[in-house]
């Protein structure tokens, strides 16, 4: 059978191989546009692969010398994981434990292992600017378990708990040198001397410091780990300690799993992969196999006329429809294993080039240089078969092509296929519906997806028709551009491909320009701003347990002056227990339906006290504001509701949540009330009232600092920051600037127009170039005729602004459609309708039904329909040589 | 001849010389000619005479090495690339074996097309192909797209071509070649009467028969004009020991 197989093939790629040398240019066109794909994905999966470091991979970052990591929390009672926990794969159950593992429990459950103890956590050290937060570690550098965590570039290991090392990161970011003191940010802690420069081989451009127990003050709120020695750690003991409450990294298990069946059930099956996600790869490789076949199309076509003869030749000494078929696909064969071969190897070069690069732009440490070899041998199978479907149209055509025609030296095309115009229309139909499906259905984008690819394969099928119907329209146009759009239309086999790609390019990339413009649009149509343009507010950090962080109020103050001098500060007021633990229910006597829907607490608090911050909140006219002074100066509550109504009484609940998840009443009081209406807007806070008022209710306090009176920069925002965060209180600093457009909306448009042109640019030079070396003949007949030198330059730009602007005209139109379609769900929010409300209430103001927005970014599609093309045809005009092949008879 | 008019074309002592060294081959080598208004001169020879060079360089397509080539009293050597285009949309038409007219433009565009390329509108440009065509006696193949005629109509419409608008000055290169006989001698009667109506034509032909349609028959061989007759009978022409 191979040997049947080699037989069958040998000659036809002995011939292959030489056509394909004899025409180096056609065959170095066909090279590139095949290589560029396999060169580029082959590099990027190397550089992925390389840049993630896998379980196995990273054990000794991990354990340094150690058999296995044993963490111990004090509140988890039976833990059950993976071969590697830290993969996700952990649940923890049960009652907590009467008294936890401890060091001597495990090293007698581990035959008497030696085992050293290891803290980790994140702490806040002072800097230049404010604080700054580092990845601290403690353990014992001098034992040798914990060998292979650090490298020691400079100075010494920590002798002491008042020594730490630290990596050159954290020296740069914190200002400084070996000697000096590491100062935390937070009161109380130890701030140790830093005695050596050393890397953590895990995090590389993030501050790390590391020193004995103790040095670093670190607080694992009762979490023990330790690194394990010994004997290496098994499966079985794994889920025995597991049992204690452990979860345990061991590194014989993690480099080499237990089968699936011996991993807990209570699991459940991992591994599975998110068939969106292959859904949507399996798109993207679609629409790139179809691209290059495309733009690697046209050569095969061209190749196939210049072959014609010889084939027909072939034909007529008794070679089968199937051998001359067969004859043309060895080209593909030859180009295709050539171009895929080449392109990996020097995708695999171009990777171990860029590695430097890439690891000095990456935050942690690369891994082994790793060469994902299933991903890569797919994308030498792609390269390979892109070939072979680029070949597999010219060659079926060729094999059918009237012999007797081609040996009696007559030029022309065969009909346009009747069969492919009405597939063609069936699929845009099919793709249009589908389109209109998926707009009207919500979390449809995947299937609007496939329609897209359905109205670009329709697309593609009908360019042929376009084309013809084109050539009859013609005859109208000046003399260089009717040859162009005539000898196009004649041409099909060459120009349909080229300006299928082009047509397909744009249709992508209009639709994702309408998907990520309408979401730009949705997001500047939708913003709520928090406070009024161009003010600023201080607000506290909290606590782990939801408090406020507490801190003085004057620090805050004294940070803004000093970056703001001129700036005005207004503390905020606040009701004092609204904190994690307790809430506020503000409702219309009666009712237990609160009067607003939503509600922002950009001031700090969503329960204030006086006007004073009222400045700082946004969108309130000046008729309203007057309202609210009146009503508190008058001793009336202000509350802001979806709708005002007719009540003129409030009822303000303030309830806890207890430690047990039972709420309790700290304050119930019926309030004088006036209620503004924000309508759909976010209202600065739900309730505004006069200090007496609010003394019925409970202390108050500071919840923040409203700044405004001036303009406020970024390097003052940033000051400000820094120094906020530096503070007990931990504070952040939040400036309202209004909508800001997003820089990645832009950078998102210019990449899809810089693939576009790409793209364009590409297919429509090769159509370009292939053609002129077709219409040799032709310029000839023209030169002799008296065309001047220009002809030439004229005849290749107009065939390339045919090529670009047809193409880029279809694919505009076809990309509407799903752009448009995607837009919708991608951009309506709210259309499942209103809330209702425990105990038969339904809300009146059910959230706000926003959108669909809808943006087609026109100056994009201006720039691929027009511009791209003027340009193409400009740059063709001047790379063309004007000079006319003068006496070329002989055809 | 004709001696009072003026030459539509002539010839001075022209050399052509392809290749260097090793490859040179001398294709003309001192050729003399001039052609006069309403004749009609035959180019014969064996192949590699330099009966195409002869054609090529009298319509500017290719250089003489050394000598004079003067088209309607100018003199090519002095025009540049350009220059010698114009010429040839102004004043020279060409006509080739096969090969001739541009597969993507319909008989009329072909005919109309060293007008159109010239700058005349292509309403005009379109009027006077038309013209041409009718002269022609092949009007109704004007909107036909050279694959869709025979070889002997795509051969006239090059003649059309060759003659549209003021031309003086037909080149052509074995416009019979292609053609069964009896087409061809069509062909001919019309070249024939083009120049009993006041044109010049040079036309190389490998066939005496046809070379008796010719006012005289110039005889190349290797680079060399060996004779040079009124028509005398064909035949005595291709036997040189009849000198």
């Amino acid at each position: 059978m191979t040997g049947r197989l080699a037989a069958r093939w040998a000659l036809p790629l002995r011939v292959a191989r030489r056509e394909a040398w004899r025409s180096k240019g056609r065959s170095l066109l066909v090279l590139v546009l095949i290589a560029l794909p396999v060169l580029a994905v082959t590099a990027s999966a190397v550089v992925v692969a390389t840049t993630q470091v896998s379980g196995a991979e990273g054990i000794d970052r991990r354990l340094g010398t150690a058999q296995a990591r044993v963490d111990v929390s004090p509140d988890i009672g039976r833990v059950v994981q993976g071969a590697d926990p830290d993969q996700g794969a952990l649940i923890t159950e049960g009652p907590a434990p009467q008294r936890p593992l401890d060091a001597a429990d495990l090293s007698r459950r581990l035959g008497g292992a030696p085992t050293t103890e290891l803290r980790q956590s994140q702490a806040r050290f002072v800097s230049d600017d404010g604080a700054a937060p580092v990845e601290t570690t403690e353990l014992d550098l001098g034992d040798p378990l914990t060998r292979g965590l650090f490298d020691l570039t400079s100075g010494r290991w920590p002798s002491g708990p008042g020594e730490v090392v630290a990596n050159q990161a954290l020296l740069d970011r914190l200002g400084l040198a070996v000697g000096d003191r590491l100062e935390p940010a937070a009161e109380g802690g130890p701030s140790p001397r830093v005695v050596g420069v050393a890397e953590s081989t895990t995090v590389r451009s993030s501050p790390v410091a590391a020193g004995p127990l103790g040095s670093l003050g670190i607080d694992t709120s009762g979490l023990r780990s330790w690194l394990v020695g010994g004997d290496p750690v098994t499966w079985s003991e794994v889920r025995g300690l597991n049992r204690a409450g452990a979860v345990v990294v061991s590194r014989s298990v993690v480099l080499d799993p237990p089968p699936a069946d011996q991993l807990p059930d209570e699991l459940g099956v991992t591994g599975t992969t998110d068939p969106v996600i292959v859904a949507v790869v399996a798109l993207v490789v679609a629409m790139v196999l179809l691209e290059v076949v495309l733009l690697a199309g046209p050569a095969f076509a061209v190749g196939a006329k210049r072959q014609a003869r010889s084939l027909a030749l072939m034909s007529s000494s008794g070679a089968t429809p199937a051998q001359v078929r067969r004859s043309l696909l060895a080209t593909a064969v030859v180009l295709g294993s050539v171009a895929a071969v080449g392109g990996v190897l020097l995708g695999l070069a171009l990777a171990a080039a860029a590695m430097p690069l890439v690891q000095r732009l990456s935050a942690s440490w690369l891994g082994p240089f790793d060469v994902p070899w299933l991903p890569v041998l797919a994308v030498l199978a792609f390269g390979l078969l892109s070939a072979l479907l680029a070949a597999l149209a010219p060659a079926v055509m060729v094999a059918r092509q009237d012999v007797v025609a081609v040996l009696a030296g007559r030029r022309g095309e065969a009909r346009p296929s009747r069969v492919s115009p009405v597939v063609g229309t069936l699929l845009l139909a099919l793709g249009v519906a589908g389109s209109a499906y998926g707009a009207l259905t919500r979390g449809s984008e995947l299937f609007i997806a496939f329609a897209a690819v359905l109205c670009v394969l329709g697309t593609v099928l009908l360019v042929p028709l376009v084309l013809a119907l084109l050539g009859r329209l013609a005859r109208r146009l000046p003399l260089v551009v009717r040859y162009a759009v005539r000898d196009a239309a004649r041409q099909r086999s060459r120009t349909a491909p080229a300006v299928a790609a082009v047509a397909a390019t744009v249709a992508g990339v209009v639709t994702l320009g309408i998907g990520a413009s309408s979401d730009a649009l949705e997001s500047r149509s939708t913003y709520q701003p928090s406070l009024a343009m161009g003010s600023g507010v201080v607000t506290p950090g909290w606590s782990e347990t939801g408090e406020p962080l507490p801190g003085s109020w004057e620090a805050a103050e004294t940070v803004v002056e000093r970056a703001l001098p001129e700036a005005r500060t207004t503390a905020v007021v606040g009701l004092g227990q609204d904190d994690g633990n307790s809430y506020t229910e503000v409702s219309r006597p009666g009712s237990s339906v609160p009067v607003l829907s939503s509600y922002g607490s950009a001031l700090g608090g969503s329960e204030l006290v006086g006007d004073e911050a009222l400045a700082a909140a946004p969108g309130l006219s000046a008729a309203t504001l007057e309202r609210v002074r009146t009503a508190l100066a008058d001793g009336r509550a202000v509350v802001f509701a979806d709708q005002t109504g007719d009540s003129d009484t409030v009822r303000v609940r303030v309830e806890r949540v207890e430690d047990d998840g039972t709420t309790s009443r700290v304050a119930q009081r019926t309030l004088p009330a006036t209620y503004v209406a924000v309508g759909a807007a976010t209202a600065p806070a739900q309730l505004l009232l006069p200090p007496e008022l609010a003394r019925e209710l409970g202390p108050t306090r500071t919840v923040g600092l409203v700044v405004d009176g001036a303009p406020i920069g970024d390097a003052q925002e940033e000051a400000v920051s820094e120094g906020v965060a530096a503070l007990g209180m931990q504070g952040s600093f939040y400036v309202e600037r209004g909508y800001q457009a997003d820089d990645e909306d832009v950078i998102v448009l210019l990449v899809l127009f810089a693939l576009g042109a790409v793209l364009v640019l590409g297919g429509t030079l090769t159509a370009t170039f292939l053609a002129l070396s077709d219409a040799r003949p032709d310029l000839a007949t023209l030169a002799a005729v008296g065309a001047s030198p220009r002809a030439r330059r004229g005849i290749a730009a107009s065939y390339a602004f045919v090529v670009g602007f047809v193409g880029a005209a279809l694919g505009a139109v076809v990309g509407l459609v799903p752009g448009l379609a995607v837009a919708v769900p991608l951009t309506s929010q709210g259309a499942d309708g209103g809330w209702t409300v425990e105990g038969g209430d339904v809300v009146s103001g059910a959230p706000p039904v926003t959108g669909p927005f809808l943006d087609v970014p026109w100056l994009l599609v201006l720039g691929l329909v027009v511009v791209l093309p003027l340009l193409t045809a400009a740059v063709v005009g001047l790379l063309t040589r004007s000079r006319l092949p003068l006496v070329a008879r002989a055809a | 001849m004709n001696a009072a008019g003026t030459a539509v074309l002539r010839l001075d002592d022209v050399h052509r010389v392809h290749g260097q060294a090793a490859t040179e081959v001398q294709a003309l080598r001192g050729v003399s000619l001039a052609v006069y208004p309403g004749e009609l001169v035959a180019v014969m020879g064996p192949s590699g005479s330099g009966k195409s060079t002869l054609l090529t360089i009298a319509g500017g397509l290719d250089s003489p090495t050394s000598g004079t080539v003067c088209v309607e009293g100018r003199d090519l050597g002095g025009l540049d690339r350009a220059g010698r285009a114009r010429l040839r949309r102004t004043s020279v038409g060409y006509v080739f074996q096969d090969f001739n007219l541009v597969p993507a433009l319909t008989a009329a565009e072909n005919a109309a097309l060293p007008l159109e390329l010239d700058g005349v509108r292509a309403r005009a440009a379109r009027g006077a192909a038309l013209a041409a065509l009718g002269e022609l006696g092949i009007e109704e193949l004007a909107d036909r797209f050279p694959d869709q005629m025979s070889g002997g109509q795509q051969q006239r419409v090059a003649i059309a071509r060759a003659v549209v608008g003021e031309r003086r000055l037909v080149l052509a290169d074995e416009p019979t070649g292609a053609l069964d006989s009896e087409t061809g001698e069509e062909v001919l009667r019309m070249l024939r009467a083009r120049c009993d109506a006041g044109t010049a034509a040079v036309m190389v032909t490998h066939e005496a028969r046809h070379a008796a349609w010719a006012d005289r028959v110039v005889f190349l061989r290797d680079g060399v004009v060996v004779d040079e007759s009124s028509p005398l009978p064909p035949t005595a022409l291709l036997e040189p020991s009849l000198r």
